[in-house]
């Protein structure tokens, strides 16, 4: 490991990037939607935020976390639909199979980008030309998911690098920064180019005059590591920006939750708890498709009147059944304000399902875990949601299931 | 903004099952009311769990209107659940 100078080796990491990914999948799957203004939401309502917009519909200013609303005033031809998981996780799965062709050591990042390390690969395929690859790749993917599916690929000596280089040229691009290149290309970047660098962070590189990523590169470890980030992330991001490997990492899950912004204004209390314990059926389900249990569950609401309202509790012993999180979640909830706009829950403290503690706690314990088993069994039979509480019934229909941005556990 | 019908029409289907990619590719179908409607174009197929049980999704055009045909694998049934005429 070298900390100060610039990683010169080969780079064998690849970035691949969908563009606009589920507005693509639904150009690619409706003939009818190509070359068309097309915007995804997770709802059909007005209020409800775009999560993804097509090329067509960003020409005209649609931008992410736009409100349908606000949109559809911007550009009246704006084709809005609501998004369709299954379809975008078969793409994502696709996706995964072409990069399983290449190296045992995939990532998948999120749903629509992923990580190949030619590091950790056949000779003979290191000795190939990753250039050659990346358009290889491309082309599976024409082939195979369809003729409007593209992506982005990026180049790099480490993930950081090769996801730069896959944003530098959207859409269908394919860029390679290595150390011969590296001043050059961070020369043509703002901070906030940079993944990892947002408002908060640009802040505090602003305030030792570091205004441009190629300052940023220039700055020496101590700086950054005791003046801007007051952590080892300093020395990170000096390590980082030189192409050394940082964030070959994997974390492990520490919260499940889901958050839903209710259908309408000023819904009556009893209506909102509904959706609440809708809410807390699926986080109960999630948490124990990975095997884990809870011991902390964590509620917020947001409300124009009175903004950002949260509780947390922290139970004595794990608990993972639908009923214990919702128990805990609706008594918190009886603090929460009126004029709620969203709502969340969260399991949190998580920590592995192994039935030997919960078996010293008697029948009680034993029995909930019987019945909470044949009930995720009846579900995985015949499908989610069909066996659910009383309560929870028809806000299906409402609160559904959501693509998971940011994790690839659920997919 | 939204020009999608969603549906639940039992519908005959002509398909082939061949080579390639899309093994199994709807070439027509006749809804309940007798209108026939020939596919010029599979956009994409992909599948979808109810349960255990596999439904195949293929959206396909006319070359006029999107339509979203399921293929039960279990049941063996074709239905027509969506229509969309983006030209409204």
């Amino acid at each position: 490991m070298n900390n100060g100078s610039y990683n010169m080796g080969r780079p064998m990491i690849m970035h691949i990037d969908l563009n606009s990914c589920f507005a693509t999948v639904e150009q690619q799957a409706r003939p009818m939607l190509r070359g068309r203004p097309v915007a995804i939401a997770n709802r059909r309502t007005e209020h409800t935020s775009i999560v993804t917009a097509s090329y067509e519909a960003k020409a005209l200013g649609i931008s992410l976390g736009m409100k349908v609303r606000e949109a559809k005033r911007l550009a009246p031809e704006l084709v809005v639909l609501e998004s369709d998981p299954p379809k975008y996780r078969y793409v994502y799965h696709k996706l995964m199979d072409i990069m399983k062709r290449y190296s045992a050591h995939i990532t998948m990042k999120s749903i629509d980008e992923g990580v190949i390390d030619f590091y950790q690969t056949t000779g003979e395929i290191q000795e190939r030309d990753l250039v050659e690859v990346g358009y290889e790749i491309k082309d599976s993917l024409y082939r195979e998911v369809g003729k409007v599916m593209n992506c982005n690929v990026g180049i790099g000596p480490n993930r950081f690098l090769a996801k730069t280089a896959a944003g530098l040229h959207k859409p269908n691009g394919l860029d390679v920064i290595d150390h011969t290149n590296l001043r050059q290309t961070l020369g043509t970047l703002k901070l906030r180019d940079l993944t990892g660098i947002a408002s908060h962070n640009e802040a505090r590189l602003n305030k030792v005059g570091i205004y441009t990523p190629l300052q940023f590169l220039d700055a020496d470890a101590t700086t950054l590591q005791k003046i801007v980030f007051k952590s080892i992330v300093g020395q990170q991001w000096h390590r980082r920006l030189r192409g050394w490997e940082v964030d070959d990492t994997s974390h492990d899950v520490k919260t499940v939750g889901r958050q839903y912004v209710l259908e309408t204004r000023g819904m009556p209390r009893a209506q909102i708890l509904q959706r609440l314990h809708n809410l807390c059926e699926s986080v109960g389900h999630r948490m124990r498709s990975q095997g884990k249990a809870a011991r902390g569950v964590f509620v917020y609401a947001k409300s124009p009147t009175s903004g950002y309202w949260h509780r947390r509790h922290m139970a004595p012993l794990p608990f993972y059944s639908n009923q214990a999180i919702y128990a805990q979640a609706a008594l918190l909830f009886v603090e929460a304000p009126e004029d709620i706009k969203e709502i969340g829950v969260s399991c949190y403290q998580l920590e592995d399902d192994t039935d030997k503690q919960l078996s010293l706690f008697g029948d009680e314990l034993a029995r909930v875990q019987r019945v909470t088993a044949a009930i995720d069994a009846i579900n995985q039979r015949f499908g989610d949601g069909t066996l659910h509480s009383a309560d929870t019934l028809g806000t299906e229909r409402h609160v559904k299931q959501k693509i998971p941005f940011g994790s690839t556990r659920y997919l | 903004m939204n020009d999608e019908t969603f549906l639940n029409e039992r519908v005959q289907v002509v398909a082939s099952f061949g080579e390639g990619l899309n093994l199994c590719r709807p070439l027509a179908f006749k809804r309940p009311s007798g209108r026939e409607v020939t596919v010029s174009e599979l956009g994409l197929r992909h599948p979808a769990n109810k349960g255990v049980r596999t439904v195949h999704i293929f959206d396909v055009t006319d070359g006029g209107t999107d339509y979203r045909l399921e293929f039960d694998t279990e049941r063996l049934t074709w239905h027509l659940t969506m229509e969309a005429d983006h030209y409204e």
